[in-house]
């Protein structure tokens, strides 16, 4: 069982689970740049800003571990994200007064070449291809 | 920034992007020769450093802070990259580094407009 959920880190999961490294740590630099130096100007981005950064972190560690507990938290971790990006992207651009200075998922993650708004959609479907198929391999394991 | 340098990271990170694609979609792992390109990635980040310290002294306008995070971002990256591509007997491991060349790049780009 533990065997077909390590599928989230094999194959393309591998190119993810980089992806949401580089991610992870570049959200990480981001925020703690912005909390370091000058958290005052735009404490609810620069807030966004870690909190991306931290999931990031939660699914770049559920990619590594592959067990189904991590494929759970994942799925929550990529869901987050998605709304996050959504709603934080709309929000800018809807009431760019919130947004003194940019944050990782402002208009949907332009700086990050639209990135942020992809990779938790190819997140997902990865995540259910692996669960499907870690389900069939033992139906018993709901 | 300076403009030697800065050329040659450009072209190094594009080098080590299209070398890392090259890898991947002919199935194979990261050779030692792309495994050495990524090492010499590192050396120009590194270089990057030293000068970006030597050069700052008598320079204003910059935010050390961004600027050095950003070299030091991308030092911490290349060596997770490398040796993730070196343990990865797939063509999964020049992909890696193909994400690392692109995000170098990247963060060279950023690098050279905060420096002013």
């Amino acid at each position: 069982m533990a065997v077909s959920y390590s599928a989230m880190h094999s194959g393309l999961g591998r190119g993810l689970t980089a992806v949401y490294g580089i991610f992870a740590l570049a959200a990480t630099a981001r925020a703690g740049y912005e909390f370091a130096s000058k958290f005052d100007q735009a404490p609810l981005a620069y807030s966004l800003s870690l909190f991306s950064a931290l999931v990031y972190i939660v699914a770049t560690v559920c990619f590594v571990l592959g067990t189904r507990t991590s494929h759970r938290i994942a799925i929550g971790a990529c869901l987050v994200e998605f709304v996050g990006v959504i709603v934080v992207g709309a929000l800018s651009l809807i009431r760019p007064d919130l947004f003194p200075d940019s944050t990782v998922w402002s208009a949907f993650g332009i700086g990050y070449g639209f990135i942020p708004v992809i990779l938790p959609l190819v997140g997902l479907w990865w995540l259910r291809r692996v669960g499907r198929a870690a389900q069939a391999a033992s139906p018993a394991q709901v | 920034m300076f403009p030697v340098l800065t050329l040659l990271e450009y072209a190094a990170a594009v080098i080590l992007t299209l070398w890392g694609a090259l890898g991947a979609i002919r199935n194979r792992p990261a050779g030692r020769g792309l495994l050495g390109f990524a090492a010499f990635v590192l050396l120009l980040l590194l270089v990057q450093l030293v000068v970006g310290i030597a050069a700052f002294g008598g320079h204003s306008g910059t935010d050390p802070l961004l600027f050095f995070g950003y070299v030091a971002t991308a030092i911490v990256l290349m060596p997770l990259a490398g040796v993730w591509a070196f343990a990865e007997l797939s063509r999964w491991g020049p992909l890696v580094l193909m994400a690392a060349g692109i995000t170098v790049f990247v963060m060279v780009v950023r690098m050279d407009q905060i420096w002013q």
